[in-house]
Order: C-alpha cells, then sequence, then structure tokens
C-alpha cells in the first residue's frame, strides 16, 4: 500500500515536470527546425517568463491565466524582435549564431539580477486544496498546470497543421529551401518560428513560477533538460521530444522517490550516454545530421 | 620566433609592475592561455567544446585531493590530474565525438553540469559545495612557488609553451590533415584522413591543455570549489577563443588578453561586467567574425578594396 502511493504520487509528479520538459523542448527543437539555431539563451526566456508571471500576479493583481496568456503574446513578440534585430545577420552560420545565443544568455541573466537581485522570489499558489482518489492525493494547482500545458499544446498543434503560417513553418523545417522557393516569405517564417520557441519557453517558466520559485538562476536546469530531451528524442523532431521529455520527467521522479537526485541526474546522463552509443539517431530514429 | 618574442616581453612583467594585482592578472592570463590554445586546437577540428572547464576542474580536483589525502608531491599529483584528464577525454571523446556540429556542443554542455553535480555529490572527496581549501603551492624540483613573481614565470613558460606547441602543430603534416577536417569534413573523409581519429586526437591534446592549466589553478588559488569549473567558466573560456578570433592562431592570445584585461577598464561597474560580455560578444560577431586578430587583415581588406573602386 505504502509503495503504491509513493509510486502513483511520483508518477503524477513525473508527469509534471514532463510537461514542463515538453514545453522546453518543443520550443528549443521548433526555433532548430525553423532556423538551424541553437538558442543557449532558452533557459533564460523560460527565467524572464517566470519573472513576468511574477510581476503580472502579485504587482499588477492579475489572474494567474490571464497573466499566461499575456506572457505568451508577449514572448512571441520578444522573440520576433530578438530574431530580426539581433539573430538575422547570423542566418548563414549556425556555430555562430549559437555563440550569439550564449551572449545573448549573459546578457538576459544580468539584467534580470540587476532588476530583480538575486534572492528567489514567490508567488502565491494557482489554487488551494488537493483533489484525493482513493489513498493518492494531487494538489489541484499542478493538475492546472498539467491540464493548461495540454491546451496550449493542443492550440500550437492546430497551428502548425492548420493554419497558413503554420504550415509555411513546417514546410520550413522540412526543406527550408524548397519552401523558399514555393514563395514561403522568410522574414515571416523566422521571426515567427524562434518567436513561438521562445515564446514556449516563456510560457512554461510562467506557468511553474507558483510550482517552484523565481530568481535569476533557474533557467539552467530546465534547459539542461531540453538538451537532453532533444539529444534522446532528435533535434526538430516533435513526436520525439513528445515521447523524450515524458520518460524523463518520470524516469527522474520515479528515481528521485528511491534515490538522491543528484544520483538519478548521472545516472540519466549515463543513460543519454548509452543512447548516443547504442542508437546514435536518437530513440525514435530520426536521424541525426 | 613571433611566440618567443611575446613570451619575452611579458618576461619583464615582473619588473615593470610591483603591483601584486596586476601580477594576479598576468598569471590567470597565461593559465587561461594554456586551456584556449587547447580549446583552439579542438576547434579547428571543426568541434566546439563547451565542458572544457571540466577538464581543469577534474584535473585541479585530482591534483588536490592527491595533494591533501596521498600527501603526494606537486609534480606527481600534477602528473595524476593531467593523466587522468587525458583518459577521460578520451574515453569521453570515444563516444561524443560520434555527434557533429550542434549536437556536440549540447553533449558537451550535458557533460560539464554533471561534472559539476558528480563534484558536489562526491563531497567526501571534494567537500561538496564548500569545495577544498589549503592546496598545496606548486614545487617543481625543489623550487618552490610560493611568491607571485616566481608563479609567473612557471605560468608564462607553460603558456609560451601551449602558443609553441600549437603553431608547431599546425606547420605539421598533423596539423594540416586537423585543418582539413575542419574546413571540409567529407572531403577529408574522401582523401584518406580518418576524421574521428584526428577529431578524437585534438579532444584528447586540447582537453590535456585544460587540465594542466586547472593543476596550476588550483595549487595557484589554493582553493576550488564547483563553481570555479561550472558552464559560466567554459562560456568563458569559449568567449575568450571567439573573441581572439577561433581561425587565427594567435586568436587565442588576443582574446585572453582583451577579456582578462577588460574588467580592468570597466571598474565600478562589476555587476553590468557579464553584460558587457555578452554585448562585446556579439558585437564582435557581426562585424568582425573572425575574431579582433582579423581587425588588421580587415582593415587592409577594406583600404584595397577602396583603391579598387577609386582606382
Amino acid at each position: 500500500m505504502q509503495i503504491e502511493y509513493l509510486l502513483v504520487q511520483s508518477l503524477i509528479n513525473g508527469l509534471v515536470v514532463g510537461m514542463l520538459y515538453l514545453l522546453m523542448a518543443i520550443g528549443f527543437t521548433l526555433a532548430f527546425g525553423v532556423m538551424r539555431i541553437v538558442n543557449f539563451a532558452h533557459g533564460e526566456c523560460y527565467m524572464l517568463g517566470a519573472f513576468a508571471a511574477y510581476v503580472c500576479v502579485t504587482r499588477l493583481g492579475m489572474p494567474f491565466l490571464a497573466a499566461i496568456v499575456l506572457i505568451a503574446f508577449a514572448g512571441v513578440a520578444f522573440g520576433w524582435l530578438i530574431e530580426s534585430a539581433v539573430l538575422s545577420p547570423f542566418r548563414q552560420d549556425e556555430l555562430s549564431a549559437m555563440i550569439v545565443t550564449l551572449g545573448l544568455a549573459m546578457i538576459l541573466q544580468n539584467l534580470a539580477l540587476l532588476i530583480f537581485g538575486a534572492e528567489p522570489l514567490f508567488i502565491p499558489a494557482i489554487a488551494e486544496g488537493v483533489i484525493s482518489v482513493g489513498s493518492v492525493v494531487v494538489p489541484k494547482a499542478r493538475l492546472y498546470v498539467v491540464a493548461i500545458s495540454l491546451v496550449i499544446l493542443v492550440l500550437l498543434y492546430g497551428f502548425l497543421r492548420h493554419t497558413k503560417h503554420g504550415r509555411a513553418l513546417r514546410a520550413t523545417v522540412q526543406d527550408a529551401e524548397i519552401a523558399s522557393a514555393y514563395g514561403i516569405n522568410p522574414r515571416i517564417v523566422y521571426p515567427l518560428g524562434f518567436g513561438l520557441g521562445v515564446a514556449l519557453a516563456i510560457v512554461a517558466g510562467g506557468l511553474m513560477a507558483p510550482i517552484f520559485s523565481v530568481s535569476p538562476f533557474i533557467g539552467t536546469g530546465p534547459m539542461v533538460k531540453a538538451f537532453i530531451v532533444v539529444i534522446l528524442g532528435g533535434l526538430g523532431s516533435i513526436p520525439g521530444a513528445a515521447v523524450a521529455s515524458i520518460s524523463l520527467g518520470l524516469a527522474e521522479s520515479l528515481g528521485s522517490t528511491f534515490f538522491k537526485t543528484t544520483s538519478v541526474d548521472i545516472g540519466i546522463f549515463v543513460a543519454v550516454m548509452a543512447v548516443l552509443v547504442f542508437r546514435p539517431d536518437g530513440l525514435l530514429g530520426s536521424a541525426h545530421k | 620566433m613571433a611566440v618567443a618574442f611575446a613570451a619575452a616581453i611579458a618576461a619583464l612583467v615582473p619588473l615593470l609592475t610591483s603591483s601584486e594585482f596586476h601580477l594576479h592578472l598576468a598569471i590567470v592570463m597565461c593559465l587561461n592561455l594554456l586551456a584556449v590554445n587547447g580549446l583552439f586546437i579542438i576547434s579547428r577540428s571543426g568541434q566546439l567544446s563547451l565542458c572544457h572547464a571540466a577538464f581543469m576542474g577534474l584535473s585541479a580536483y585530482v591534483c588536490a585531493i592527491a595533494g591533501k589525502m596521498l600527501g603526494l608531491p606537486f609534480l606527481a599529483a600534477c602528473s595524476l590530474g593531467v593523466v587522468s584528464g587525458v583518459a577521460l577525454a578520451f574515453l569521453l571523446g570515444k563516444v561524443v565525438l560520434r555527434l557533429k556540429g550542434v549536437y556536440f556542443v549540447l553533449i558537451t554542455f550535458v557533460f560539464g553540469e554533471i561534472f559539476r553535480l558528480l563534484v558536489l555529490e562526491a563531497e567526501h572527496f571534494t567537500g561538496g559545495a564548500s569545495g577544498i581549501t589549503g592546496i598545496q603551492p606548486a614545487r617543481i624540483f625543489g623550487l618552490l612557488l610560493d611568491s607571485k613573481p616566481a608563479f609567473f614565470y612557471a605560468a608564462l613558460i607553460l603558456a609560451a609553451g601551449s602558443a609553441s606547441l600549437a603553431v608547431w602543430l599546425f606547420q605539421t603534416a598533423t596539423g594540416q590533415a586537423i585543418n582539413s577536417v575542419g574546413d571540409n569534413p567529407d572531403l577529408a573523409e574522401a582523401t584518406g584522413i580518418s576524421v574521428r581519429k584526428v577529431q578524437l586526437f585534438c579532444f584528447t591534446l586540447g582537453s590535456s591543455m585544460a587540465s594542466l592549466s586547472g593543476a596550476f589553478m588550483a595549487s595557484y588559488t589554493g582553493y576550488i570549489s564547483p563553481e570555479s569549473f561550472n558552464m559560466n567558466a567554459s562560456i568563458l573560456l569559449l568567449l575568450m577563443m571567439v573573441i581572439g578570433g577561433r581561425k587565427s592562431i594567435i586568436g587565442p592570445l588576443v582574446g585572453t588578453l582583451f577579456i582578462t584585461l577588460l574588467p580592468e577598464f570597466l571598474r565600478g561597474a562589476v555587476k553590468t561586467q557579464n553584460m558587457f560580455y555578452g554585448i562585446v560578444l556579439i558585437v564582435i560577431l557581426r562585424f568582425l567574425p573572425d575574431g579582433l586578430a582579423s581587425f588588421r587583415q580587415r582593415l587592409r581588406a577594406q583600404r584595397d578594396g577602396n583603391r579598387k573602386s577609386h582606382g
């Protein structure tokens, strides 16, 4: 009974973190798929999202859901701006572009440090109480986060599947040259792809802000996890990211019920290395090129 | 030749300044240059490593622990540190060099983070987050390097040695093979060069240089912690190389000089220093993609261009 309870509890926690990794990894892989840019500022975008949610909720007194919607749109605009102002000259050179995002990350982190200081900040929980099914207790706040994440993913899926710009994005991911030959305008698709990627990181940060604390240094952890997810799932592959991030979340959560968190992280790294040795094309076989 | 000249000038530093702080900067610069030259060799083979500081850290920890717990003399402890760096680089390289381009960058980044976690975890040996203090000062052949000028000369020899090694390496056939792998791996493979072997060689050699630098850094500062070798440290090394110029042999020198001295001109702006690094990085990549070392070439090219358009 005791062990069953622990297992179910950690499965649910794993699902919550898995959702977080999924939002991060899909944003990361989307920006990469469209622009071939590895965005090292992705973790700092997550951090900015958490601060944005903090400001909206505690300083401006907005309801949490409204804050998330607002920062999602602001995130697209922010990413769009960064792409067209800073990254666009580096479209031909993926390594330089990647180093530029390292510079961006330094700027954003220190900007946050300058404005908000290093002390962790907290947002009140978005929902009180728990839902109990049998002996398993789930905080409502965590369920909401999972539900909102799912809604965002469904919206994103609908956008990518059924709208003109979404299709243009997917075409560019598959083959940028052919896409532009068919009249897809890179001046819209590139900033849009990057903007959506950034917005997903920002929303992930906003959603997690009431669950974890908010400080300028929170971005690194989720970004490292997003990296692991895309290595496992294959860069640019959304189904790969989905499978990898949910498995990673579950493995982490189950592992840390029985072992120390750092030991689990180290074990996961060893597993990643093993995947590289035995399945160099990622778990789902999408090619590493 | 140029290396000898630069080293001779640098050797005068202790005579020119009596300021402990300037000497400290010079020492840090020399040890950084040793590591950045290693990063440069790796980068020439077409791979960017973001776990360079982890190798510095591994060797620093091995050297410090061997000195403290086993009572090994500095030279033996330092060698042990470098050997462990070489072994790890070889084994890690065997696995991760299957990955190319951005995938390699990602996996090395993740590895650097894991290294930090491992050090935190192995509290019994590494002291966890509080690190190791009171590391023995360097002693080489009975010569105790506990004063700043003495240590400076040792660091200078290491830095000049690493630069000479890089200059020499790229004049040999191996160096040409490295260049061809970095420029066009497919073509190199087609002409019979094993890309994997060349990259593994560069990764091991470059990381061993980082290891050497780390062991000396530990004995110089006398204190190490996991945060001395975190990903920011790796990024800073990469920054030095990129700002100096990752295509030019003097790039690492220019970059380490620039990044080490820059905070001196930004005194009183400690908080904004990292922001400034980021801005400089982006501006340089935008307008001088081959780094500060390419500035003169760039000027010359522009002048020639003007002459052509006028004449």
